[in-house]
């Protein structure tokens, strides 16, 4: 997750350069073909005194936390730096390019160092301040007589000014330009350079040009970004909890729709059905709702079966109790439906409104708790107030005192074979 | 129904069980996690794990500050170790795990979390704004959704008592985490935080389900009253209702009514967590655990806190009324 620094910018324009700052992480992340990268922006709400812009970006499949983090974070490091042979120059210089932790240098172009690695302690430059982050736009040039490709790139004000003032103060002296601690070419000053634009020149072909100017562009990052937090899910747990999971839910089920057939027989069944049709279009739905399920998803989910399995409850039990007092089935279904009306509704709309204030409130995990716990509410109600009553209606239409197997099949519970003996 | 005849006991019970809830929290503390306090937990796993001394001391060679070491079974069964930092970096974080996974034979890092102080001291300050904003609208709902409920107590007191057995049901498992986090050393994160609010989804589901009861059975037993007076021109018509039956023996029939319902429900919940938290696997299991503190705590308080303390509180309220008759 990473922060993005926001200060000095118009709050007005925050939301949209967010979305080019994810555009342009999107752009780098499929650059090196992560499986359904996810990249979001994410405001952190009102509740906090300065509300703050993240980025999160989740990368399933990638191990190497460290090279991620490196690759979206690559901005191209493009700098400028003067060739000195002063000694306690050369001392800066390596400090400075020792910090970039580049271990090998390849050197291309008209310094005199016939293109042999060297470490970066021989480097003789020093540090003018002058970097990419200056850049406006890079583009790729053919220059020179043989037509070489090259980046020709240009800078705004602030780097113009600069570029101008560091080319007038070391005419005659060489400019070494580095991309990634890498120097690519160190031209001389001929004259000071007052237009803003350069050139990098280097032994591109046309490929090399292209995509070295695509990360220039991309590498001008609207905002400045900081890593915030880390998030690694091994494998081996992601697959185990999965399994886990998988194994718990489908043994919880089998418990709950055993229970639910042993005490209320024909309608139990009827609601063994209606929970796995619930448990059916709530993995549809969460095909298509990116909810990532995770353990908050899992506690909502766990929660609102809860509640699906007492809409069914409730309404059976006051279907019991119309049965025993001599109704049909069917009229005993219809008015157990009307009856358990009143308590399905309000405790489904209290949950309810409590899904929605966690959502408004919560941060991105309480978020998807708030979601799938919402989304289970109202697909439960239909569960239990659509399939579950149509089963119910469906079935053939007795009388407890005719006796036999329906009756017996319908009449639910213990208390039933008690009433049963009354009304004999 | 024994809930209601016996209601003195059972209302001292819960202020005991509460206050005892209370005591525990304030005394034994939670250990926050790192999702509240920010800092980084690196979950290593061997073959053959080094002793938790070992790695302790190589920790304290990196110079971190305080950090900690836990014993732990990685998910698949691995013996591990579970280091708890400080927010580390990068550079940090490559340093820590070459370093720890040399200690043993085998050794992975099979988790890494790392969360920033700001996210965690954020998700502090949301988490009660969402509770409070979670109870205020429960409490107006349950006004609403029984106003015009009458006699003998108005619509308000059973908002307010759902929110007093939604506090006992919260207090629960947080005291159980208090003990679990003292003896065991577990940590409260933000799975804690997803179990107790489903915990304050199902209370709050129980108890409406009785009071709904309680609702329609005063409906079903009272005489409706109707006088008309006029008052500066305009007709007003009031609305009194007289109870067929005493109301502690309404209450009490409400409870039987939905004792079979209650049991169910939370014997089926019971059921489903009992599968999560032996197949679940580590992650979930104080989850699990925490849920199913919960949900007992929830069906308990619906049939011998809820109704009890409703009728208390209408004898106290009718013995505060007769006072002032007769002190007119």
């Amino acid at each position: 997750m990473y922060v993005a620094d926001t200060t000095g910018i118009d709050p007005l324009e925050v939301p949209e350069l967010m979305n080019v700052l994810r555009e342009v992480i999107d752009r780098r992340v499929n650059i090196f073909g992560v499986s359904e990268p996810i990249i979001q922006v994410e405001r952190s709400s009102f509740v906090t005194e300065n509300p703050t812009e993240r980025l999160v970006v989740e990368l399933p499949g990638v191990t190497d936390v460290s090279e991620a983090v490196a690759e979206i974070g690559r901005t191209p490091l493009l700098e400028f730096k003067l060739y000195s042979q002063n000694l306690e120059d050369q001392q800066v210089a390596l400090e400075s390019l020792g910090s970039l932790g580049s271990t090998s240098v390849a050197v291309v172009g008209d310094v005199a160092v016939d293109g042999e690695e060297i470490s970066p302690d021989e480097l003789p430059f020093v540090d003018t301040g002058l970097t990419g982050r200056y850049l406006e736009t890079a583009q790729v040039t053919q220059q020179g007589p043989l037509n070489e490709y090259a980046i020709q790139i240009s800078f705004n004000n602030e780097g113009k000014d600069l570029f101008a003032e560091i080319t007038r103060e070391h005419v005659g002296k060489q400019l070494g330009i580095f991309l990634d601690g890498v120097l690519l070419s160190a031209p001389v000053i001929n004259e000071p350079i007052v237009g803003g634009t350069a050139v990098i020149s280097g032994d591109f072909d046309l490929e090399e040009a292209q995509a070295l100017s695509q990360n220039l562009s991309f590498g001008a990052l609207p905002l400045p970004i900081e890593l915030q937090s880390t998030q690694t899910i091994g494998a081996s747990l992601g697959a185990g909890v999965l399994d886990h999971g998988i194994k718990a839910g489908v043994l919880g089920l089998s418990l709950v729709i055993l229970f639910m057939i042993s005490w209320y027989r024909l309608p139990g069944l009827v609601a063994g059905v209606s929970l796995i049709s619930y448990i059916t279009i709530m993995m549809a739905l969460f095909q298509i709702i990116p909810v990532t399920l995770t353990a908050a998803g899992l506690a909502g989910f766990v929660l609102s079966l809860g509640m699906a399995v007492d809409a069914n409850v409730l309404v059976f039990e006051r279907m019991k109790e119309e049965f025993r007092n001599g109704s049909s089935s069917r009229a005993a279904a219809q008015s157990g439906f009307r009856r358990a009306w009143s308590a399905i509704r309000d405790g489904n709309i209290t949950s309810l409104l409590s899904a929605i204030i966690l959502f408004w409130f919560g941060t991105s995990l309480v978020k998807g708790f708030a979601l799938v716990f919402g989304m289970g509410i109202l697909v439960s109600m239909f569960s239990a107030l659509v399939i579950t009553r149509t089963l119910l209606v469906a079935l053939p239409d007795v009388h407890m005192e005719k006796g036999g197997l329906l009756s017996l099949l319908l009449g639910s519970g213990l208390g039933s074979n008690k009433a049963k003996k009354k009304t004999n | 129904m024994f809930a209601i005849t016996h209601r003195k006991i059972l209302l001292i019970i819960a202020a005991v069980v509460m206050t005892t809830s209370i005591l525990l929290i304030a005394i034994l503390g939670l250990k926050q996690g790192i999702d509240f306090t920010g800092g980084s937990l690196t979950e290593v796993a061997y073959e053959t794990a080094p002793t938790k001394e070992q790695v302790e001391e190589a920790v304290a060679v990196m110079e971190l500050g305080g950090s900690s070491v836990r014993e732990s079974i990685e998910d698949s069964g691995r013996s591990a170790l579970l280091i708890r930092t400080k927010d580390l970096n990068e550079e940090q974080r490559v340093q820590l795990s070459s370093l720890v996974t040399s200690l043993g034979e085998g050794g992975e890092v099979t988790r890494f979390t790392s969360i920033g102080p700001v996210i965690g001291k954020e998700l502090k300050d949301k988490s009660g704004w969402a509770v409070f904003g979670v109870v205020s609208i429960i409490v107006l709902y349950v006004a609403f959704a029984f106003a015009g409920i009458g006699t003998p107590v108005s619509s308000w007191t059973y908002g307010g008592i759902t929110i007093l057995v939604l506090i006992h049901d919260v207090l629960i498992p947080t005291a159980l985490m208090s003990v679990l986090g003292y003896t065991l050393g577990v940590e409260i994160d933000v799975l804690f935080v997803m179990a107790l609010l489903a915990v304050l989804g199902y209370s709050v589901n129980d108890t409406i389900v009785v009071f709904d009861r309680v609702r329609e059975n005063l409906q079903l037993n009272r005489t409706e009253h109707r006088s008309k007076t006029t008052e500066v021109g305009m007709v007003k018509e009031e609305i009194t209702y007289t109870l067929t039956k005493p109301y502690e023996e309404i209450v009490g029939n409400a409870v039987q009514e939905t004792l079979a319902r209650s049991i169910n429900t939370s014997l089926t919940t019971i059921a489903a967590l009992c599968a999560l938290y032996f197949l679940g696997g580590e992650v979930t299991q104080t989850f699990s655990l925490i849920l199913l503190a919960g949900v007992l705590a929830g069906t308990y308080s619906s049939i011998c806190i809820a109704s009890p303390l409703v009728v208390a509180y209408a004898e106290w309220k009718a013995k505060k009324e007769k006072k002032l008759v007769e002190q007119k």
